[in-house]
């Protein structure tokens, strides 16, 4: 069966939060990812995986099962380096970044990777089977109802998503690889709780609801049904803003290295990391990146204040400190003061 | 290694002085016996672990990842060589590689609990001894253990906590310009990370030069009778749990008057190792400055001992099949040896701390005092440790002001009878111990650990295997079956196939399923529950077990009975969140159908149980045991009631019954009620603050 190509990102209706934090993960993949909260039916999957659809594409090492890029001599697999040192030169393919899913009932050895038992029974010899953490390496891993995960999944994340490496030792078979992934999540927060660690190794974290109003709803409907039923027109409809969108992508992701920002900028970011408390200094820093990128995505090379407010509000809210039992507070108009 | 180049340089990292001392004085003296690194998230922790490796020369990090398994850690046969060169020999596992080097585990307090137990078995002997898969040898495996960990995500067993010489905790910057500086660094390396650690090169060089100094000024230093004598008070002093924590102190001043060039060690620098080596042993702090246990204490002891001793037998019995791991491991999951082992080693723990106890002599308060304004650090050291971890409120100021929930007082005076009314809790209690406790002499009744469940279906970590015997062989271990069928591969007939697998081959993954446990609160909602503020305090004590639930992942219901019938509020969830807003909603008022709450809570587990049998359900009764309302008239309400109560103690079902009506007597309904429910019996009494450290000691012996 042909599968159906998915819906168009530009045509998803309202919910500018979650679609400007998608964006700039893409225009900046240190970003950290983001975690999508909502209810059910409010596009978060569909946002992310229509997403797929506006990914620039980048160079990788052809043969390579973790997407090397073979310029970046700091993060490459064993493979790569040994081919490097070697003297030769890899193929170089031009591919888009991906989606790549972490189904909720993934089991931790596809996740990590495991023994390769083909190979073990036919050639009497070990061999790592790569996993999804070796597919997830540049590109981004997405977890659907990420809070269902198991726990034990959770952990290997954690491990991993923590230094871009994973580090398998497990089943006969001793093996690191980059995994360097932009983990993107989506949860509804009725179906239980993420824990602390998991959350913070999410750049970014926007909740979303349904359109409430009635027009927008109608044309959410509309949309909806035309993708469903006259999908060429539906796709021939937004190809131009699809075009667009990812032409403006490449182009911030041009000139987010030429960003500049102030020690003002710096100060006030400091200050209402700080004045909220939060824990570490994980937050300061996406911050600081997330006004870098806004500032390319809207095409300015200096990072003004109102950058750090959006900012925050990206960055901030699953971060607050939160005391079990007590809603997370986050004060936005404490922030604007600060600003 | 291509990944190490893309390390943060040690060097640049801004502040966190404690990590980074600790970290530089177990370099210098490995004796010291590693660290351990707690501290809130994003704050350099696992960077800096990563980042020594560069300063050591002849030392390498070794990482233990969370997905390890037995075969990897201990080694294994080399199933290769076993087929090909028909030798059997060792495929060595992280321990080997370990040998005279860092091993690192991040996130240490997820490990899973077997990998723990093998962990602490080689630190204390220094030595592997690989008896399995035909294979029998045994090499030296001495290293420098560092574990790094969010508290937020649970807490160590105190015997493994132990295992660390130091203990430091991380915290972020508070101060502008150093936050500004530490983000104008990330970005720095994050847009070149090759030149950025070329910056630092120099810094780290002179380091390491420094190091290998002291390194080989180390046996120079001299160890007085004084040092050692005021080491010596300093941890008794403390109250430490066993001798480690003073050679600890000893060895890390010696690790800094090293760095410094002296030979000798002056106070300051054992009162500075102090504050590194001793705040994790000082559990035992706190249990000393109350009075010794009362009249209910004895009363749960005696229906404590006999599972206790129980245990220990099993644990006997145990003790010559934990030895052959293949043999104990080919019976059921739930009884396998090494399962016991682990309880097994948690009475040896709590045995040696009782010997401890008594050694201790009888403190002089004033000294006490005199101790604790010895050193600041030390005090800030001891502060999450020696109550109950993150939600011990009287560690943060602004924590008790949070939960100071308002009360109104027009709510206080309508507390008439059969009137509807919603009472805000009180401040919350310190608990976590208290459950913690709870759960271990719980779980002496219905085998296996809490954390840690030996999971029956194909879910959970593979951390090691068992004999497949006469089963239906379903979850093979192909990695292990292999290494089992490799030495005979010589003598079989393999019919053109690379390996020949017989049945006597077949191994099992035993999974490891960290499953927080079901814990179903009946709440009884009656206006008896009204008077002196009852509910108020009841809902603080339920949101502060809820509290706990949250840390372990506990999934949590919650029945209430009022009126005439019970109700389920909140079916078995994992949001903590949900149950907390439904408590808060929970009116008050009418009568005590206590019958018709235990039945649903009844009715409840039982489905839960056949849903899911590997689920340890705890059903915790809030009470004052007067009932007042009954579903058949021949009864009365209380007969009913324990006729509902019995049936529950009938099945594995853990209990606590938390008793409102603050009475002891043997007559007490919540008395009767437990009897037949067969668990733990508690006072709101002892769960109030200075109650919880008695409780704590009373299910620790």
């Amino acid at each position: 069966m042909e599968q159906k190509k998915g819906y168009c990102f530009t045509a998803i209706i309202g919910q500018e939060d979650m679609k400007t934090a998608l964006i700039l993960n893409v225009i900046n993949p240190r970003l950290g990812g983001v975690l999508i909260q909502g209810e059910k039916g409010t596009a978060k999957s569909t946002a992310v995986r229509a997403l797929a659809e506006l990914l620039p594409l980048r160079n990788q090492a052809k043969s390579c099962r973790f997407n090397c890029d073979p310029e970046d001599e700091a993060h490459l697999c064993t493979e790569c380096l040994a081919k490097r040192q070697s003297g030769e030169t890899p193929a170089v393919v031009q591919a888009p970044m991906q989606v790549v899913d972490l189904p909720v009932s993934a089991t931790e050895d596809r996740v990590v990777g495991t023994l390769d038992i083909e190979h073990a029974i036919k050639t009497g010899e070990k061999k790592f089977e790569s996993g999804i953490l070796a597919r997830a390496n540049r590109n981004i891993l997405y977890v659907d109802e990420v809070n269902l995960l198991d726990d034990h999944v959770v952990d290997v994340l954690l491990d991993s998503a923590a230094m871009g490496v994973n580090t398998v030792e497990r089943e006969g078979v001793s093996f690191t690889h980059p995994a360097d992934f932009i983990l993107v999540g989506t949860m509804n927060p009725e179906e239980g709780d993420l824990r602390p660690q998991l959350i913070d190794r999410f750049g970014l974290s926007v909740t979303v609801t349904g359109e409430r109003g009635v027009e927008s709803r109608v044309k959410v409907l509309q949309e909806r049904l035309k993708y469903e039923e006259h999908s060429e027109e539906f796709f021939q409809e937004y190809e131009p803003l699809q075009q667009e969108l990812r032409e403006r992508i490449i182009q911030a992701k041009e000139c987010l290295k030429d960003v500049t920002y102030s020690q003002e900028i710096l100060e006030l970011i400091a200050k209402i990391c700080i004045k909220l408390d939060v824990d570490g200094h994980r937050a300061d820093i996406v911050m600081l990146k997330t006004a870098i990128t806004l500032a390319a995505y809207n095409q300015r090379s200096q990072v003004k204040r109102e950058d750090v407010l959006t900012a925050a509000q990206l960055a901030l809210p699953h971060r607050m400190r939160r005391k079990p039992f007590e809603e997370a507070s986050f004060d936005l108009s404490m922030i604007k003061d600060i600003v | 290694m291509s990944m190490k180049k893309s390390i943060f340089p040690f060097t640049a990292v801004l502040g966190q002085e404690n990590i980074k001392n600790a970290l530089l004085w177990n370099l210098v003296n490995p004796a010291i016996g590693g660290v351990l690194i707690a501290g809130e998230k994003g704050t350099a922790k696992s960077t800096l672990v990563r980042g020594m490796a560069v300063l050591a020369k002849n030392k390498k990090i070794v990482e233990l990842p969370l997905n390890i398994t037995e075969d990897r850690l201990v080694g294994a046969i080399d199933f290769h060589q076993a087929m090909t060169g028909g030798e059997n020999v060792l495929d060595p596992g992280i321990l080997k590689e370990a040998h005279g080097n860092i091993l690192y585990v991040d996130e240490v307090n997820l490990l899973s609990d077997y990998i723990v137990d093998v962990l602490l078995e080689t630190s204390g002997t220094k030595q592997n001894i690989v008896e399995r898969e035909g294979i029998s040898c045994a090499h030296e495996s001495d290293f420098i253990l560092i574990g790094s960990m969010n508290q937020e995500e649970g807490q160590l067993r105190s015997q493994f906590l132990d295992r660390f010489g130091l203990y430091v905790e991380a915290e972020g910057e508070k101060e502008i310009s150093l936050r500004v500086e530490i983000m104008e660094r990330r970005l720095a390396f994050e847009s070149d990370p090759l030149a950025f650690i070329e910056k630092y090169q120099k810094d780290a060089d002179a380091l390491s030069v420094k190091i290998e100094k002291a390194c080989h000024f180390l046996p120079q230093v001299e160890i007085t009778r004084e040092n050692l004598l005021f080491a010596a008070y300093l941890s008794s002093q403390a109250n430490c749990i066993g001798h480690r924590g003073e050679l600890a102190v000893i060895e890390t001043a010696r690790a800094i008057a090293a760095l410094d060039n002296r030979k000798n060690i002056e106070p300051e620098d054992i009162v500075e190792a102090s504050g590194y080596a001793l705040p994790h042993r000082m559990k035992q702090f706190t249990l000393d400055l109350d009075s010794q246990s009362d009249a209910p204490d004895n009363q749960t002891d005696d229906s404590g001992a006999p599972s206790s001793n129980q245990e220990q037998e099993e644990a006997q019995e145990e003790k010559d099949a934990g030895q052959k791991p293949e043999k104990a491991s080919g019976k059921q999951p739930e009884h396998s040896g090494q399962d016991k082992k682990n309880q097994r080693q948690e009475t040896d723990q709590s045995g040696q701390t009782e010997a401890k106890e008594k050694q201790t002599p009888k403190k002089d308060p004033a000294k006490k005092q005199n101790f604790q304004n010895f050193d600041g650090q030390f005090s800030t050291g001891l502060a999450p440790l020696n109550g109950c971890d993150l939600n011990q409120p009287s560690s943060s100021g602004d924590w008790e002001e949070a939960n100071d929930f308002p009360t109104d007082d027009s709510q206080r005076e309508a507390s008439a009878f059969g009137r509807d009314e919603l009472v805000a809790p009180g401040e919350f209690f310190h608990i976590s111990q208290w459950q913690e406790a709870i759960y271990k002499k719980a779980l002496a009744k219905s085998s296996g650990r809490r954390r840690n469940a030996i999971s029956g279906n194909q879910q959970g970590r593979y951390v090691r295997y068992r004999l497949a015997g006469e089963e239906k062989v379903s979850d093979l271990a192909f990695d292990a079956t292999l290494r089992a069928a490799s030495p005979f591969q010589r003598f079989r007939d393999k019919r053109n196939r690379a390996i020949a697998i017989e049945k006597s081959d077949m191994r099992l993954k035993i999974r490891e399923k960290r499953s927080g446990g079901c814990i179903l609160f009946v709440v009884d909602a009656s206006s008896s529950m009204n008077a002196n503020e009852r509910m108020r305090e009841v809902k603080a004590a339920i949101l502060s077990l809820l509290n706990v639930s949250y840390q372990k992942r506990d999934r949590v219901g919650m029945i209430a009975f009022r009126k005439g019938k019970a109700e389920l509020l909140l079916g078995f969830t994992g949001s903590v969140e949900l149950a907390q807003k439904k408590l808060e909603e929970l009116p008050t008022g009418g009568t005590t159908p206590l019958s018709a709450g235990l039945d649903l809570a009844y009715e409840v587990t039982m489905a839960l149980l056949t849903r899911e049998p590997d689920a340890r359900p705890t059903i915790v009764l809030v009470s004052d045991g007067k009932a007042t309302s009954r579903k058949h008239i021949n009864d009365t309400p209380f007969d009913e009631a324990l006729e509902a109560a019995e049936r529950i103690g009938k099945q594995k079902i853990n209990t606590i019954v938390l008793d409102i009506a603050e009475s002891t007597v043997k007559s007490h309904p919540c008395v009767k009620l437990n009897e037949k429910l067969g668990g733990a019996l508690l006072t709101m009494e002892k769960l109030r603050a200075e109650g919880i450290v008695e409780a704590v000691s009373r299910y620790q012996k």
